[in-house]
């Protein structure tokens, strides 16, 4: 067995036989090199530093709701800053379905699905009524009212204590392997998510979601149905993240408002959304995982101040990177722009 | 010639401005309608009209024998109904291919057509306006010119049978607007169009169109051929400054 690194290509030799790899840079964007890596970081954390696993979890989560709400943002042309209120809303149908009716996790999905799709259709038409401004703050006010609510119907949401006893989404006997699995579908849900919006990117569908989101008016002229397309891109990313809602009630074991619907969790999702470029989709797997980071470095270096100086640095962070950090590249690969065709004369 | 579009008593007033007054006028099949009028006149309220923009207070419009009064802008676009802007509005953020694509694709009811298909159908109109070099640069970073074509081309891509062309020549240098010009010709020929254009450059359009409509302070005041409006001594008011409707 040889490993032989020549220029631009690594050969490995076996026995009489050779595989022979690219490594021009052309060759590194093939995604499956990441999907590999983000699969092996944590078995390696569970390996040989444990404690990392709930970082990357909440990674894996943040990513897999800034996914979704990157094709929102696209296809409504418009920021929402409410993302939260469909964690909330798909955590406590699962958390409360699983608490009294006893629902095991794969059936309270189907719970958190529903309450996800029917609050995304009865607000999708906000995307179609309210201008940018006014959708903003209109989608920035319902967590808070949803807070709110939790905190008045305590028989129902319990307030700031949240719901508990909640099943656990896995149970294997060992605290470790229990985060593990958790960690690896926690990936595997991010990773479905960037499939899904990966294709719908790639399909005839964005095109349309591009042109809603530069000029909806020309594009109505120009043959798309905009409303159709603002509901279909409303409500399915809502339910999508309302699923995150469900992994997290069942991941912690517990619920609470509290912990998702406030500005601060809202403010840490824009981020990821902000730092890896607002609507780029891979952009956001970076994003996830530099605050998920970004926050554990903060606490264990800081520790008190990490509050305070946390949005001071994403703020910094937004004010000289505007494009996100994927953007960086985005501006030298401009041609790259999805959907990218390349056409024969 | 078929009737292609008849408007009827049409109407539509901004508050207390009457943008327009009862104006009602027919397109005819293959024909060059122009569309003059002083600034204010109400040229573009009634394009944005009959392309849906805005729903008219009263009266009706007409499509190839449908009525289209209340009908959503993107419906009246897949029947056949396209237009360009005064001020260029691309896409901004896509490329020229990609901004032409979204009116390939949606333009006309095509579900099966895939996002190559309509690639290679852009990419065709494209070519035809002159901008298939540019194909891939984004739509902000194309010149005045260009994004006269870009429009000219996403309009031909929803393959319309009626296209409401904005001053083409706005802002134009002569050359540049020459080509502009001899491009919505050309457009006409290959693709067979009804052109309805609104233009304040009054050579380039006695030349091109074979009727012509004036309007003032949203009120029709003349409609013949490009001469008879040339001499009509109301429209020689009008441009001079002392006509009162």
């Amino acid at each position: 067995m040889e490993l032989e690194v020549k220029r631009e290509k690594l050969v490995f030799r076996f026995g009489a036989q050779k595989f022979e790899w690219n490594i021009e840079p052309r060759y590194w964007r093939n995604p499956l090199i990441y999907v590999g890596l983000l699969i092996v970081l944590p078995i390696l954390a569970y390996f040989f530093y444990p404690t990392l696993l709930p970082t990357l979890i909440d990674a894996n989560l943040l990513a897999a709701i800034a996914i979704p709400l990157s094709w929102m943002t696209l296809g409504t042309g418009r920021m929402n800053f409410g993302p939260q209120f469909y964690i909330g809303a798909g955590g406590y149908a699962a958390a409360l379905c699983s608490i009294h009716l006893h629902w095991p996790p794969q059936v309270t999905l189907l719970a958190a699905l529903i309450v996800g799709l029917f609050f995304g259709l009865l607000m999708s038409p906000l995307a179609i009524l309210s201008g940018g401004l006014y959708y903003t703050l209109l989608t920035l006010l319902f967590p808070l009212v949803f807070l709110e609510i939790t905190f008045i119907y305590t028989d129902i949401f319990r307030g700031e204590v949240g719901l508990s006893g909640i099943a656990p989404l896995i149970n294997v006997g060992s605290f470790t392997l229990n985060q593990l699995i958790i960690g690896l579908g926690a990936l595997l849900m991010m990773l479905l998510y960037m499939f899904i919006v990966d294709k719908v990117m790639r399909s005839r569908f964005s095109t349309s979601l591009a042109a809603i989101n530069d000029d909806e008016e020309v594009a109505a002229a120009m043959g798309v149905n905009v409303n159709k397309m603002k509901i279909i891109s409303f409500t399915i990313p809502a339910v999508m993240i309302a699923v995150v809602g469900w992994f997290y009630a069942h991941y912690y074991g517990t619920f609470a408002g509290v912990t998702y619907l406030p500005l601060t969790f809202m403010l840490k999702v824009l981020m990821v959304n902000m730092i890896g470029g607002r609507v780029q989709i891979y952009g956001n797997v970076v994003g996830g995982y530099f605050i998920a980071f970004l926050e554990l470095l903060l606490i264990q270096v800081i520790g008190d101040y990490s509050p305070v100086l946390f949005p001071i640095i994403l703020l910094i962070l937004l004010l000289t990177l505007p494009e996100g950090l994927f953007g960086l590249y985005r501006k030298r690969h401009y041609r790259e722009y999805l959907p990218t065709l390349h056409v024969r004369r | 010639m078929n009737e292609i579009l008849k408007a009827s008593n049409l109407s539509k007033h901004f508050g207390g401005l009457m943008a327009i007054d009862d104006v009602s006028f027919s397109i005819y099949e293959g024909e060059t309608l122009g569309l003059m009028g002083p600034n204010g006149a109400g040229k573009t309220t009634l394009v944005n009209l009959i392309t849906g923009k805005y729903f008219t207070d009263t009266g009706s419009i007409q499509f190839m024998g449908k009525d289209i009064t209340r009908m959503a802008p993107y419906k009246r676009c897949k029947l056949g109904i396209s237009r360009t802007y005064q001020i260029p509005r691309p896409f901004p953020e896509l490329t020229a291919l990609s901004s032409v694509i979204v009116s390939a694709l949606y333009g006309k009811d095509r579900s099966n057509q895939s996002l190559d298909d309509a690639g290679y159908e852009a990419t065709h109109y494209l070519e035809f306006c002159g901008l298939f070099s540019k194909r891939n640069v984004l739509c902000k970073d194309l010149t005045l010119y260009e994004l006269r074509g870009l429009e000219l081309a996403r309009a031909l891509a929803t393959t319309p049978k009626l296209i409401f062309v904005d001053e083409v020549m706005a802002g134009l240098n002569p050359a540049e607007a020459t080509k502009a010009v001899r491009l919505l010709e050309r457009a006409k020929e290959e693709f067979g169009v009804t052109i309805l254009w609104i233009e304040h450059v009054m050579a380039a359009l006695m030349k091109a169109a074979n009727r012509v409509v004036v309007l003032h302070y949203g009120k029709k005041i003349a409609e013949g051929l490009p001469q008879e409006i040339a001499n009509d001594p109301l429209v020689i008011e009008c441009y001079l400054g002392s006509c009162h409707v």
